[in-house]
């Protein structure tokens, strides 16, 4: 479904990502483990085309990604940056409405599959983005990139800086959207314990690499090897 | 007659008003969505004056060289665009000095194409009476223009896609693109629309500022102050700014001098500024 | 450190020297036209001088550089015409005046424009305003000053020249050039001086995070507006010598084409290099000089035009800045040493004796308290009537959901907002309008989440410029910085430049900052944001020690951190006090865990 080969990577001359490669099977939920720095988000950034590659390729369906992160979202990329970056001087409405619009899906139709799938949303239809509390912003970015009705998404540490509520929400409605339309889902993470409970398999990085791949259950079990690559 | 008098200054003050902000929403556009000070804005309204002079001069009737000045004035901005500001988004300082370095370039370009003096259009002479005095039709109708022009830009930037997209792309160019939108050529769209806006009331003008290749110093000045003093909510922002200091001017020149009008509209600004360090419309929730 | 090493720290005077020598060797032997016209480009650069210590150093791109040019012309030259008998010398008034006026008329925008805590760009367009207000003024202004006559647009002629002492007899265009070259010299030496020194580092502290350095208790605005006059006097004098060179002023002194000139000398001579506009000035008035000759005919505009958008585009540096660039290629990397740094330890031991000393010197631990305190945003009521007391000995967290008011709440006991009811006390004084500087010198110390360096200076030059704010003495802020390195591990680090740090790093630079100020009361926001678990333990480390010896308070979100703290925890809940006691205590408490803490059972 959504495959890096041998990506490297990074900003300027400077490499961050070497050699990785990972997939991610259809109607997977995926989790990146690693401490800060070790290259996650460039390697999401990577994926979506942000940075320009220095070497290795993507799939995404079976077809090679085009390089031009747009064209990329056609095939179906939705990401969700670290940081949330919502389009602040837009309304609720418009910031989920522009996403699918972009993409030719009919923006009405998709803000309210969005408020269905994301009530707290609703009494914030009108509002300017950038008026919303931190957590509010993360479901909003959420469902912005649901409207460009992704089949594989990105999620760069969703969790930072929300309250355990919310956090507790999303991963209800990641769980839900997963198993009712197919979403396969890969998922940057310092949050264990968030992880542990909608992920099934994790890849740990670490210095850029992939240092090892996992499934849930050893993990769980393995307290030392959660200590010494989280330090949790 | 003093009511006359009175009702006569007026008029002719909001139309000037409406003139300025003729000649701002292009800036507007480009300052309040894009961040870019656009300082060869100026230049923009010269070459869309010299188009349609040039449009006229070779038999095209006035109204139908207004269409060809814009698409002149979309296309440079076009090229423009790729070549420099796409490449300096985010750095505001840079962008004016830059802009300016093209402000200044196109003024030695319209001197060594057309010279220093060229002549006006006739001015259609309608005239509308009001006691003793007399008003030029031509002028009033700017402030249809303005109005006409406010809401088409408005309704474009809030009510359709292209808008929403523009908006996004500029402010978060990456994220946008992370949504499917070619960000970088919506920008490109943008900063022509803008540059399109500024060859219209260039045109449109025509009759009654004659093209000259520094008329574009003289609008931009008071063009730039006006987009400044309106604050984030750019477009409603410009249109009360340019009525207060472009009317207040006008009514200042009328009862004194033209440079008591220019020293109205600069004190004002200043003023504004200090007590509204953020523009005037820094506290609104408002989009546009 | 080797030859090369020692030219480049003291590049701004080795080369300046030699260019100056290089002119008045210059100025006696080239036509005397040619002189003419290049005493107008020194004293450009002059302008363009005045420019760069505002903007290049001080981070405010003034367009109103023209109009204390102008000013300082027309003061100074009519101080000239009036008073040039007394001494006999025409210049003693005219730059004396001309630089005392530009001075003050500076000051006091600057205390318009920086008290008034404007947007950048408002502040540039302000000056411009102010520009353009002495240009349509000054068309049809007309006075008679003694025997100077203001003309409106006819301007001001009758200037006398260059007179030195005793006579009516004005120097010629040679040496006219050389006492200019002097004058611009002697300017630039004096500049480099202050820029140079501990002024110049607090200026270049506040173009590089304004928050921060009145944060560290620095009277930002007050230095904000000295630069201003400073620079100010700079551009009276360039004027005054203007006014002597043409022998005549008018009111296009203050045209819109003059004032955006100066930006293009700067920069293409190099921003923040002081010697720059200099080389900016020289090179556009030689480039003007050579097409004016018939070289290329009258397109000098266009040409100008396109130089400045390439010099935008690709040589965003100037000339000098490419050099300094050059030179730097053949030094040894300053920042080599950032990569080997390891992680941060805290030496228990030395924090110890830090905190000792600093209680000694600074007295106890102060409280700090709210009473009633209130904040909103409109309709939005993010701190509301908020009771709070903090005291020294344990660590105290203020936690609750996101908009719950945290930061809000510390940003008004910091005095970032300004509160609309209630009182802040910090250790029974009132500060509850206080500015934020004089907080910081009763002992409040505050650290922002995220790190707040200043990124192009040297690791231990952050360091010093905190510990100089309360100690105002260089020596002994230099022993307390190195302390504080020691005690952060990063003396290894002390010569890298701040923004070569990883991110860690830059938080336990900012940490150690705070530390610098021995505060008496410390407050952290989210402190923990962007750590490491293993620096994470450190910070709860020093956090707790740092507790016996002052109050603290920590904003934090991450729940395993407070817990490791083991103090004093306040839940806020939209804008209120909701809860307090310990984390075990508010771990039991249902009504938390339905607000805030979740229930971690994922569906």
């Amino acid at each position: 479904m959504f495959k890096v080969s041998n990506a490297t990577g990074g900003y300027g001359k400077t490499v961050i990502i070497r050699d990785v490669s990972l997939q991610v099977g259809k109607g997977e939920i995926v989790a990146l483990l690693g401490r800060n720095g070790v290259g996650k988000s460039t390697l999401m950034r990577y994926a979506t085309g942000l940075i320009s590659p220095m070497a290795g390729t993507l799939e995404i369906d079976g077809r090679t990604a085009p390089a031009s992160t747009a064209k990329r979202v056609r095939l179906g990329l939705g990401y969700v940056p670290q940081g949330r970056f919502v389009f602040q001087r837009m309304t609720v409405v418009e910031n989920i409405a522009v996403a699918a619009e972009s993409n030719g899906h009919d923006g009405k139709a998709s803000v309210e599959a969005a408020f269905e799938d994301f009530p707290m949303l609703v009494p914030k239809a009108k509002d300017l983005a950038g008026g919303l509390s931190g957590g509010q912003q993360q479901i909003l970015a959420l469902a912005r990139a649901l409207a460009i009705r992704p089949r594989i998404l990105l999620l760069d540490e969703p969790t930072e800086g929300v309250q355990p509520s919310i956090i507790d929400e999303m991963a209800g409605v990641l769980k839900r959207l997963n198993r009712e339309r197919g979403i396969s889902v890969l998922v940057a993470e310092q949050d264990l314990d968030f992880c542990l409970s909608i992920a099934e398999r994790a890849y740990v990085m670490e210095k850029g690499s992939i240092r090892l791949e996992i499934d849930r259950d050893s993990l769980k079990a393995d307290a030392a090897l959660q200590h010494e690559l989280l330090g949790v | 007659m003093e009511f006359d008098y009175l009702a006569t200054v007026l008029l002719s003050s909001l139309a000037s008003a409406s003139i300025l902000l003729i000649a701002t929403i292009g800036l507007a556009v480009v300052f309040g969505l894009m961040g870019v000070i656009n300082l060869a804005h100026g230049e923009f309204l010269m070459i869309g004056a010299y188009t349609a002079l040039t449009a006229t001069q070779a038999g095209v009737p006035f109204l139908l060289s207004i269409p060809i000045a814009v698409a002149v004035t979309m296309a440079i901005g076009a090229v423009i665009e790729i070549l420099v500001i796409n490449r300096l988004y985010g750095r505001i300082f840079d962008t004016m000095l830059a802009t300016w370095g093209i402000s200044i370039a196109f003024y030695q370009l319209a001197v060594l194409i057309f010279g220093t003096v060229t002549p006006g259009i006739g001015m259609p002479q309608y005239s509308i009476k009001i006691g003793d005095y007399n008003l030029a039709g031509y002028s009033l109708l700017m402030i249809f223009v303005a109005a006409l022009m406010g809401s088409f830009v408005y309704l474009l930037m809030t009510r359709t896609v292209y808008g929403m997209k523009a908006r996004a792309s500029i402010q978060e160019p990456a994220m946008a693109r992370a949504i499917g939108i070619e960000s970088s050529r919506v920008n490109t769209m943008t900063f022509s629309l803008g540059c399109g806006l500024a060859g219209f009331a260039g045109a449109i003008l025509l009759p009654i500022v004659p093209a000259t290749p520094s008329m574009g110093f003289a609008f931009v000045i008071k063009a730039f102050l006006t987009v400044v003093v309106a604050g984030p909510v750019t477009l409603t922002g410009s249109a009360i700014a340019a009525i207060g200091l472009g009317g207040g001017a006008s009514i200042t020149a009328s009862f004194l001098t033209s440079v008591a009008g220019d020293v109205f509209f600069f004190l004002i600004t200043a003023v504004l500024l200090w007590l509204f360090p953020l523009g005037i419309t820094a506290g609104w929730r408002r989009k546009m | 450190m080797n030859m090369l090493q020692v030219l480049n720290e003291k590049a701004g005077l080795v080369f300046p020297a030699i260019s100056i020598l290089t002119g008045l060797a210059l100025a006696n032997s080239i036509d005397p036209y040619l002189a003419y016209v290049a005493t107008s480009w020194v004293i450009f650069g002059l302008l363009g001088l005045s420019l760069d210590i505002v903007w290049g150093r001080g981070g405010f791109l003034s367009l109103a550089q023209t109009a204390f040019y102008g000013l300082g012309g027309y003061f100074g030259s009519v101080a000239a015409i009036n008073l040039s008998f007394v001494f006999g010398s025409s210049v003693i008034w005219s730059l004396s005046v001309g630089m005392i006026s530009g001075a003050l008329i500076a000051g006091a925008l600057g205390l318009i424009i920086f008290y008034a805590r404007m947007g950048p760009l408002q502040s540039t367009i302000l000056s411009y305003t102010f520009t353009l207000l002495l240009w349509s003024v000054s068309q049809s202004f007309k006075i008679r000053l003694g025997d100077a006559v203001i003309g409106g647009d006819n301007g001001m002629s009758g200037i006398p020249g260059i007179v030195l002492a005793g006579g009516t007899e004005a120097l010629d265009p040679k040496g006219a050039l050389t006492f200019t070259i002097l004058v611009a010299g002697a300017a630039y030496f004096v500049t480099y001086k202050v820029m140079t020194g501990t002024f110049g580092r607090v200026i270049d502290c506040v173009r590089l995070d304004i928050q921060k350095t009145e944060l560290l208790g620095y009277d930002v605005r007050r230095y904000q507006v000295l630069n201003f006059a400073f620079s100010g006097g700079i551009a009276g004098l360039a004027g005054a010598l203007f006014g002597a060179w043409s022998n005549y002023l008018n009111p296009s002194i203050f045209s819109v084409q003059e004032a955006l000139l100066v930006p293009i000398y700067v920069l293409v001579g190099g921003l923040g290099t002081l010697a720059g506009p200099f080389v900016g000035a020289i090179a556009i008035g030689g480039l003007s000089f050579w097409l004016g000759g018939g070289a290329v005919g009258g397109q000098t505009t266009l040409i100008l035009g396109i130089v400045l958008v390439l010099l935008v585009l690709f040589l965003k540096n100037g000339v000098l800045g490419a050099l300094r660039q050059g030179m730097a290629r053949l030094l040894p990397d300053p920042n080599e040493a950032s990569r080997n740094a390891g992680a941060v330890s805290i030496e228990t031991g030395d924090l110890e004796g830090i905190l000792q000393a600093a209680e000694e010197k600074e007295g106890p631990a102060k409280a700090l308290s709210s009473a009633g305190l209130l904040k909103k945003f409109g309709g939005v009521v993010p701190v509301n009537d908020v009771t709070l007391s903090f005291e020294p000995g344990k660590p105290h967290s203020l936690i609750g959901p996101n908009g719950a008011g945290k930061s809000s709440f510390l940003k008004t006991c910091v005095g970032l907002y300004k509160p609309d009811g209630g009182h802040v006390t910090l250790g029974g004084e009132p500060i509850t309008n206080a500015t934020i500087y004089s907080r910081v010198h009763t002992g409040m110390g505050v650290k922002n989440q995220k790190p707040q360096v200043f990124s192009e200076l040297k690791v231990r030059d952050n360091l010093w410029i905190a510990a100089f704010s309360r100690l105002r003495d260089k020596r002994q802020a230099h022993d307390v910085a190195t302390t504080i390195l020691d005690m952060l591990g990063l003396t290894e680090q002390a010569d890298v430049t701040a923004s070569a740090l990883s991110h860690g790093q830059q938080q336990w630079l900012d940490i150690g900052m705070v530390l610098c100020l021995a505060p008496r009361v410390v407050l952290l926001d989210e402190p923990a944001a962007g750590m490491t678990n293993e620096e994470t333990r450190e910070l709860a480390k020093l956090v707790r020690i740092l507790a016996r010896f002052t109050t603290v308070i920590v904003v934090e979100h991450d729940m395993e951190f407070v817990r490791t703290l083991q103090g004093h925890v306040t839940v806020l809940h939209q804008g209120e006090v909701f809860a307090d006691g310990d984390i075990d205590q508010l771990r039991a408490d249902e009504r938390v865990l339905d607000i805030y803490l979740g229930r971690r059972e994922h569906v």
